[in-house]
């Protein structure tokens, strides 16, 4: 029997490529359960489920409401490993790790009318987007997704590689602002690997975001700051499915939509749903 | 009664300072300790400051967008007065008492 907290305990693992992704991964178990699926959590891009979702008050905020929480730190992010080889890094393989931890902690397939069954989706930016093309892919499995600071581009597509290498090298300014908020990012917590930062950001560029690929066929809500400029096209994610409802957070942007009270009760309110 | 005031606690990594996002509580709540009280944003990140402490709050610092360094007040809660000695004020001394350990110390003392 689990008690409630946080349990980090080594399950035995199952491989989806023959190599251990060492993908940080912890679960919180509230301590009056609701009796819904859990909730699994996926953070940024240059942060992690610490910054993400545990310093923001989310994991408080959802273990209040009875919900059980997965997190996951992505490759080169957290406390997860830093592999050297790119493969680790391409979203397909992220996805499918995830998948297998998930199915681990025991998640199972939705089943009608068994409420424990299924997983809730909340992704933030980078998070979003992995949350999107999980949702669209694991249709038997998502209940529902809730996606903050997302929109239809995809900044590390557009991420300028080369310049971000010529200014680590010899200080060239970077032309590109995305490129340099972004980097900027990687670069602001000395806990940060950039090495595998970039690495994700060329492994990225592999399989850009294209979200009308695959639209998820569960219900959805998509919400950012009204100051959030990487989610200025939020818009076009709505409209590619009539299951979609949209929030927008009055005087937040990118980085400080996070903490937003409004944003966790409109996710636990939909999720429960 | 007696009031207790918290100042904004370090947020590490070097930071000297935040500014007020929203407060989630308002003079005249009764707060539980570890309840949100208030979100701040740094240079690094967006955080929620969890109540150090149970009580009725009777000031709080900072307006939303303002600043607030580290060290600098950010709320005062009023609290019973038997409880205040605890965080906000000086104990009273007392005679030291000697303390004989009549058994092995357990593994985590």
């Amino acid at each position: 029997m689990e008690t409630h907290g946080r349990h980090s305990a080594q399950l035995p693992g199952h491989t989806v490529e023959g190599t251990d992704p060492q993908l940080y991964i912890q679960t919180y178990v509230p301590a009056a359960d609701a009796g819904l699926r859990p909730v699994l959590l996926l953070h940024g891009f240059a942060s992690s489920a610490k910054l993400n979702w545990a310093d923001t008050g989310w994991l408080s905020a959802l273990n209040s409401a009875g919900r059980r929480v997965i997190t996951v730190d992505l490759p080169g992010h957290g406390g997860s490993a830093a592999p050297d080889d790119l493969d680790s890094y391409t979203p397909s393989r992220i996805r499918a790790d995830i998948l297998q931890l998930v199915s681990d902690r025991g998640v199972r397939p939705l089943h009608d009318g068994d409420t424990t069954t299924g997983l809730d989706v909340i992704g933030y930016s980078l998070g979003s987007r992995l949350a999107w093309e999980f949702g669209a892919t694991q249709t038997e499995l998502v209940h529902r997704l809730v996606l903050g600071g997302a929109g239809g581009l995809d900044p590390l597509a557009a991420f300028d590689l080369p310049a971000a290498q010529q200014y680590l090298a010899d200080g060239t300014p970077i032309a590109d602002a995305s490129t340099a908020a972004l980097l900027k990012m990687a670069q602001l917590l000395p806990s940060n690997n950039l090495f595998s930062l970039l690495s994700l950001i060329e492994a990225a560029k592999l399989e850009p975001f294209d979200p009308a690929e695959a639209v998820p066929k569960m219900p959805m809500l998509l919400i950012a700051g009204d100051k959030d400029e990487r989610a200025a096209t939020m818009g076009d994610l709505a409209a590619l499915s009539s299951l979609s409802e949209q929030v927008l957070l009055p005087g937040r942007n990118h980085t400080n939509a996070v903490t937003s009270r409004a944003f966790k009760n409109a996710a636990i309110e939909f999720l429960a749903g | 009664m007696a009031e207790i005031s918290f100042p904004l606690p370090d947020l590490g990594e070097g930071l000297i300072e935040a500014t007020v996002l929203e407060w989630l509580v308002a003079p005249g709540d009764q707060v539980e300790r570890n309840q949100p009280l208030v979100e701040v944003e740094t240079t690094k990140s967006a955080v929620e400051l969890p109540s150090p402490q149970a009580g009725k709050v009777v000031r709080i610092h900072g307006e939303p967008g303002g600043t607030i360094a580290v060290g600098e007040p950010l709320i005062v809660f009023e609290v019973p007065d038997n409880t205040a000695g605890i965080v906000g004020t000086v104990p009273v001394e007392e005679a030291p008492r000697r303390r004989v350990r009549l058994s092995a110390p357990p593994e985590d003392d």
